[in-house]
């Protein structure tokens, strides 16, 4: 499955803290800034990226879609290699 | 003023039934009376979770033995807290483990002591590897982070491989192989048990050859045996700095063998807060930051990588818990490690003689 086609869901074991602003897993604790909150909330197994970026984009209007779409995936692509995400 | 802990490490009993020839556990064990209660644990968790902690890791001795480890799994999540269980798996029953994740576990650690069943309770002086097998298959019918842990040592080094494909068929998201540290109880038979310089090097390959097979599917963490290395390891990421542990009759330490370290009294955090103990007791001022080092740490480019090792360790073999952690090739004590090398491998061990740990607390 490549992210293109997949759905992103956080691994077993990965999950945000109560305030959604950490990304607890295993080894330790990511801190998520801006919009990273939002892209992970929005991980659930049931979306593609693109349809991730759609909602992005909705709750920041006047955002650069290209930029969006592009920082979104690689965001996406860095939780995947270290782990912490698979696309389903 | 220091920054919060990362994480808080609740040593809940010392109680164990595992016999390991290199149990890391302070040869004083605390008894099973001297044990904190229910309500103690959970308003010292609670705390955890007020002062910033990320995680906490339940263990022990065997945190199964206790009955009430589910309400301290509840405890911690209840807390905010990113919730690990280390374990031996005996205890555990597939119902006993659905309702801990129903609780809130996030993490469990399952500590293998070899790939071969026989070996693995010989050297666990105890019948546990089956059961252990069974707990990983009840581990992934849960959406929880599963970590193997494999101990290494002399007498099974040169069975990595076996060693990795047993976890990658148990279905660990990771693997952990930590070579046997010597503390507590695996210096009484570190002569049976540290491996020879060429063990250690034909290993080096292996790892990095299943690291590769397996990339995307498990990771694979090597702990090498300090002695060996270049430079010591950042022992609990630095004194005070990161790591919180709470033994099992409430005392606050830095780190769980810091009892060898003569002088230091730990506060009880059952009786005092957990704030006031992290900021500013004095066992845990003993050794934070740089003021406490002496040369060559002091000018050392690498005190904020290494924070000069590990104090227990420059007690154990220097006696002094203020040196250079003699492990470090910078040490003028390194000699000292060199000559525990050599004596260990020169003839005078015999492999086959060596001390099961017996729980001298009971269950009283």
């Amino acid at each position: 499955m490549t992210a293109r086609e997949g759905r992103p869901v956080l691994k077993p074991g990965c999950r945000l803290s109560a305030a959604g602003d950490v990304l607890l897993i295993p080894e330790g604790a990511l801190r998520l800034q801006g919009p990273a909150s939002r892209i992970v909330e929005a991980c659930d197994g049931t979306r593609t990226v693109e349809e991730i970026v759609a909602t992005l984009l909705k709750q920041f209007p006047g955002a650069d879609e290209t930029k969006v779409s592009q920082e979104t995936a690689s965001f996406l692509n860095r939780l995947s290699e270290r782990g912490v995400l698979e696309f389903v | 003023m220091s920054a919060a802990p990362q994480a808080l490490i609740a040593e809940v009993t010392h109680r164990c039934p595992l016999h390991c020839v290199y149990c890391s556990n302070p040869l004083e064990m605390q008894a099973a009376r001297n044990e904190l209660s229910t309500e103690d644990w959970s308003g010292i968790i609670r705390q955890a979770g007020q002062l910033g902690c990320w995680h906490l890791h339940l263990t022990g001795g065997e945190p199964l033995l206790r009955r009430d480890i589910g309400e301290l799994v509840r405890a911690g999540r209840q807390s905010g807290l990113y919730v690990n269980l280390i374990t031996s798996g005996l205890g555990l029953t597939r119902e006993r483990l659905r309702l801990l994740v129903e609780s809130g576990l996030d993490h469990i650690q399952l500590s293998f002591q070899d790939s071969e069943e026989e070996a693995a309770n010989m050297f666990a002086g105890v019948t546990a590897h089956a059961q252990k097998l069974r707990v990983a298959e009840w581990i992934r019918e849960h959406r929880i982070a599963f970590t193997a842990n494999l101990v290494v040592h002399r007498q099974n080094i040169d069975r990595l491989r076996e060693g990795i494909r047993l976890a990658e068929q148990l279905g660990a998201d990771k693997l952990e192989i930590a070579n046997v540290q010597y503390y507590g109880w695996a210096i009484r038979n570190r002569a049976a048990l540290l491996p020879s310089r060429e063990q250690l090097r034909a290993s080096l390959p292996v790892i990095e050859a299943e690291r590769a097979r397996l990339s995307g599917k498990m990771r694979i963490d090597y702990v090498l045996p300090d002695y060996y290395a270049k430079y010591p390891k950042p022992c609990m990421g630095g004194w005070g700095r990161s790591l919180l542990l709470i033994d099992p009759a409430g005392r606050a330490m830095p780190c769980h063998s810091a009892g060898v370290i003569p002088g230091l009294e730990f506060p009880n955090a059952a009786r005092e807060p957990l704030q006031a103990i992290w900021e500013q007791s004095a066992a845990f001022e003993r050794f934070r930051g740089e003021e406490w080092m002496e040369e060559p740490c002091r000018s050392c480019e690498r005190k904020e990588i290494d924070f000069g090792g590990c104090r227990c360790q420059a007690m154990l073999i220097a006696g002094d818990a203020a040196a250079t952690d003699p492990v470090c090739s910078l040490s003028p004590q390194r000699f000292l490690v060199d000559d525990l090398i050599e004596g260990v491998h020169v003839g005078k061990s015999n492999e086959q003689e060596w001390v099961y740990r017996i729980d001298p607390v009971g269950s009283r």
